[in-house]
């Protein structure tokens, strides 16, 4: 855009440049300094030390595995909120609103088809993740505690998947939940009391599926979300290890 | 660094061994990484580093770019199953547990309850927490670190085989069937 007139820039194109500047205090990466400064001042970039070892960011030392579970973990956040807007919590309405996602509304199909899979790739992307922290002796001190955060990130990660499970209230859905829950059974004195509470009732009903849809949508997410940004936290402070 | 200014000798920048000790390393980190603080310095120092921005988030970037691409792409082609609508009156035949809890439903087939059902799951989600706890072994070299990796890798291994086992060798009952995996002729192709 040129400026306009004798009395200097265009007002539009100076409001949008102090817009601009008011939102992103800093340039592109010109140099390592203008990039430390931007890392250190954007909300986004500070989950990232400024500096890191070149050998800790090789793609072979971390195969991106945690990065990419956290990045699934929004991608599922984000579809599974599209499909929230056509799902209802009833036995009598669950099924049909999935075959409407499937049938009637606009990239509805695609859509769970995306969180299906998303969520399939997350519990192995977290897996791997373990594994490979493991193998690489990651978890040593002073990273033990992050690592135990870590370990129950799996397991919400699981819990999560399972809970998801339940809401398409097909016959897959009910008696994969039906096998899943009667493990909890065996437990010696809680067993039935531990499978009652999360089925609300004796068999798989209307109980257990708006039990485990409000542990899908808001409880187990927003469990994982604290856990992550503590594992996140602690990862930024310890420093990332690097290569052996 | 001020508390050496003026130790006889020393420069105000250097201080001597003693007063290394009780520098907290550059990470803040209090540990046992503290008994060795001028090695653990000078060897960060000579690594090389790069800014995160943007070095990492180009490839974070790029990665997540790609697994959504991926995930599209399969998305477009592979429709996630939907079978018919819930009848708690017919009971699928095997009914399975979703795929990452076939290797518990594969112990349950061949221990007893209480141990495929409670103290297996127990023993392996507490063991992998308190892992960093009960080895000791301060070394992350591989070839320090045998037992560790031994018994992770036999975890693994043992994992992923139940998992195999239950999606593609459990038919009917959840018996064994070799049928799903080698395909014989004639067998009925809807289970």
């Amino acid at each position: 855009m040129r400026a306009t007139g004798a009395g200097g820039p265009n007002p539009l194109v100076k409001f949008a440049s102090q817009l601009w500047g008011s939102i992103f205090r800093h340039g592109l990466p010109s140099t390592d300094k203008v990039a430390a400064r931007t890392a250190l001042t954007n909300f986004f970039l500070h989950i990232h030390p400024v500096r890191v070892k070149k050998s800790a960011i090789r793609v072979s030392y971390t195969l991106c595995l945690g990065g990419l579970s956290f990045f699934l973990f929004i991608l599922l956040t984000i579809s599974g909120l599209f499909l929230m807007f056509y799902y209802i919590p009833s036995v009598d309405q669950a099924y049909q609103n999935i075959k409407d996602l499937q049938f009637v509304e606009t990239f509805g199909l695609v859509t769970r088809n995306l969180h299906r899979w998303a969520a399939h790739g997350m519990v192995i992307t977290v897996w791997l993740h373990m594994a490979r922290v493991f193998y690489q002796g990651s978890y040593k001190p002073p990273r033990e505690f992050n690592w135990a955060i870590g370990s129950i990130l799996l397991v919400v990660t699981l819990l999560l998947s399972f809970s998801g499970y339940l809401l398409p209230w097909d016959q897959l859905a009910v008696w994969a939940i039906t096998v899943g829950t009667n493990m909890a059974k065996y437990a010696p004195i809680a067993g039935p009391y531990t499978r009652y509470v999360m089925l609300g009732g004796r068999t798989v009903g209307q109980g257990a599926l708006i039990r485990f849809y409000v542990l899908h949508v808001v409880a187990l997410p927003l469990i994982g979300f604290i856990l992550m940004v503590i594992h996140f936290w602690r990862v930024r402070k310890d420093g990332f290890t690097g290569g052996l | 660094m001020a508390t050496v200014v003026g130790n006889g000798g020393g420069s105000p920048n250097r201080p001597n061994g003693g007063g290394r000790a009780t520098v907290p390393n550059r990470r803040g980190v209090t540990g046992p990484e503290l008994a060795t603080p001028p090695l653990v310095v000078r060897r960060r120092e000579e690594e090389e580093t790069v800014v995160t921005f943007p070095s990492l988030v180009f490839r974070e970037f790029l990665a997540a770019m790609g697994i959504t691409g991926f995930l599209m792409l399969v998305s477009t082609w592979v429709n996630a199953p939907l079978l018919q609508r819930a009848n708690t009156a017919i009971t699928p035949n095997p009914a399975k547990a979703p795929w990452y809890f076939l290797g518990l439903q594969e112990l349950l087939e061949r221990f007893p309850p209480v141990m495929a059902g409670v103290a297996f799951p127990t023993f392996v989600i507490v063991g992998m927490i308190l892992t960093p706890y009960l080895d000791k072994n301060p070394s992350r070299r591989p070839q320090d670190r045998k037992v560790a990796i031994s018994l992770m890798t036999v975890y693994i291994m043992l994992a992923v085989a139940f998992v195999v086992i239950g999606v593609f060798f459990r038919g009917v009952a959840f018996t064994w069937q070799w049928d799903r995996v080698l395909g014989h002729p004639g067998v009925n192709p809807g289970t």
